[in-house]
């Protein structure tokens, strides 16, 4: 089709044309597809709900592969300086236990202090727990292909975390399998603040794995390296006091942190429903 | 060089494979499958395979399939690696029709000017899935879009290679 001259053959010439045609029609069905998923996105829930339950389910089988051989190298690699290992885990493991029980009792004191202020808190129940399998690796958005969906009660808006931190929220929802929005990527704001003095900040993904703060009063740069964003369930979306990041870099009005719970090593992920139920209706 | 060509490795009686019709197709689908891949990654840098090995074929024959497929496939692409839907139909069909034009314009072609043909054609898809995500709301620096843009130009003539051997073993040669 592609000959500059098909010939003297009526035919020929007119399957050349119509070809052409064809490929533009096509261009014009993609523009218009295109405009219509960025400006109702929600049009295509059903097609690509069902395209992840193709995906998702071979994923999760590769990904058990994977994990075992993976599980393999690591277990054998753990036996090498094990009484190192050994040393210094019994070291850790005092003092995590130093730090538990200081811990149960600030939630002890922080309950009475609620309940003579009358404060009643929701409770959240975890909807599904399921494993981050595969990632949007070769595009500029961050997303991620977790292995519950909606036969798990999981739908498009919820919160996702991970026992380290916070992993993102739900994007599309097939019956088997979910796309995650991390909060990696550009277009996951998070409202949060710093552990260190509680001020408010405002967390957004750059979309390579790492994530911006800012403060949200214009000043001095409040952060230090090391530094511990948590949610502040401002929004109604994601719980409050759940880790997002840790800070790694300044720069000028604010600072580049890492994701602590990273999707890569986090074996599992954690569907909440969203803090205050009226915020679901609201995402996108 | 005579007597290598005389003694060809051909058997006889082998020709193309009932199927040969649609295994280009089949491998670009196939290919855009990658993305199914237990592959948890946050950089990004992977190339677009599907696309790779589309244009990889468009530029080994210009008939691999009529051209209009492109818009199923990349149907296909978008549903599979969560890029907004029509993205990949509105590009891939676009990429058939420039490569048309293009063959009724070049004279002669070599290796190189297939590589530069092919990289500039990576670029403006890198390019445009940026603009499209900052369209969606997420406007990431282009200066992220570099590394990525740069590993799938490196990548481009070994999948050419690949393409090129499939192509001989469907048509049985």
């Amino acid at each position: 089709m592609a000959t500059a001259r098909p010939g003297w053959s009526r035919r020929a010439q007119y399957s050349l044309f119509f070809s052409f045609l064809a490929l533009i029609a096509g261009i014009f069905v993609g523009l218009f597809l295109l405009a219509l998923s960025l400006l109702a996105p929600a049009r295509f829930e059903t097609i690509r709900g069902a395209a992840l339950d193709i995906t998702g389910p071979i994923a999760s089988g590769l990904h058990e592969v994977t994990a075992t051989a993976e599980g393999l190298v690591t277990g054998a690699g753990d036996y090498w300086d094990a009484a190192g290992q050994n040393g210094r885990l019994k070291r850790e493991g005092a003092a995590m236990r130093r730090q538990i029980i200081q811990a149960k009792a600030i939630v002890q004191e922080n309950r009475q202090l609620k309940a003579a202020l009358h404060l009643r808190e929701a409770q959240h129940d975890a909807i599904a727990v399921g494993r981050l399998v595969g990632s949007s690796f070769n595009s500029p958005r961050r997303f991620a292909i977790l292995s519950v969906g909606t036969s798990d009660g999981v739908r498009i808006g919820m919160p996702v975390r991970a026992p380290d931190g916070l992993v993102g929220r739900v994007i599309d929802a097939g019956a088997l399998a979910s796309r995650v929005l991390l909060v990696s990527d550009r277009a996951n704001i998070v409202p949060a603040r710093l552990l260190r003095g509680g001020i408010p900040v405002i967390s957004q993904g750059r979309g390579d794995g790492t994530i911006d703060v800012r403060p949200l009063e214009v000043g001095r740069n409040p952060f230090k390296r090391g530094d511990i964003i948590i949610t502040s369930g401002t929004g109604g979306l994601y719980p409050p006091l759940v880790p997002i990041a840790r800070v790694v870099k300044l720069d000028d009005d604010g600072a580049v942190a890492i994701p602590l719970a990273d999707p890569a090593i986090t074996s599992f992920a954690i569907v909440e429903p969203p803090y205050e139920p009226a915020a679901a209706a609201e995402t996108p | 060089m005579v007597r290598a060509a005389l003694a060809s490795k051909r058997k006889i009686g082998e020709g193309p494979k009932s199927f040969a019709m649609f295994v280009p197709a089949a491998t670009v689908v196939a290919t855009s499958l990658l993305a199914a891949l237990p592959i948890v990654d946050q950089s990004g840098w992977y190339p677009d395979f599907g696309f790779l090995v589309l244009i990889g074929w468009r530029l080994l024959r210009s008939d691999p399939w009529p051209g209009w497929w492109a818009a199923p496939m990349g149907l296909a692409n978008d549903l599979v690696t969560g890029s907004p839907v029509g993205l990949s139909i509105a590009l891939w069909t676009a990429t058939m029709l420039a490569l048309d034009l293009v063959d009724r314009r070049t004279m002669w072609r070599d290796y190189w000017i297939e590589w530069g043909l092919a990289a500039v054609l990576i670029a403006i898809n890198e390019w445009l899935q940026w603009r499209v995500a900052a369209l969606a709301g997420a406007r990431v620096p282009i200066e992220t879009v570099v590394p990525p843009l740069m590993i799938s130009i490196c990548l481009f003539p070994l999948c050419g290679w690949l393409v090129s051997r499939v192509d001989r073993w469907r048509l049985g040669r």
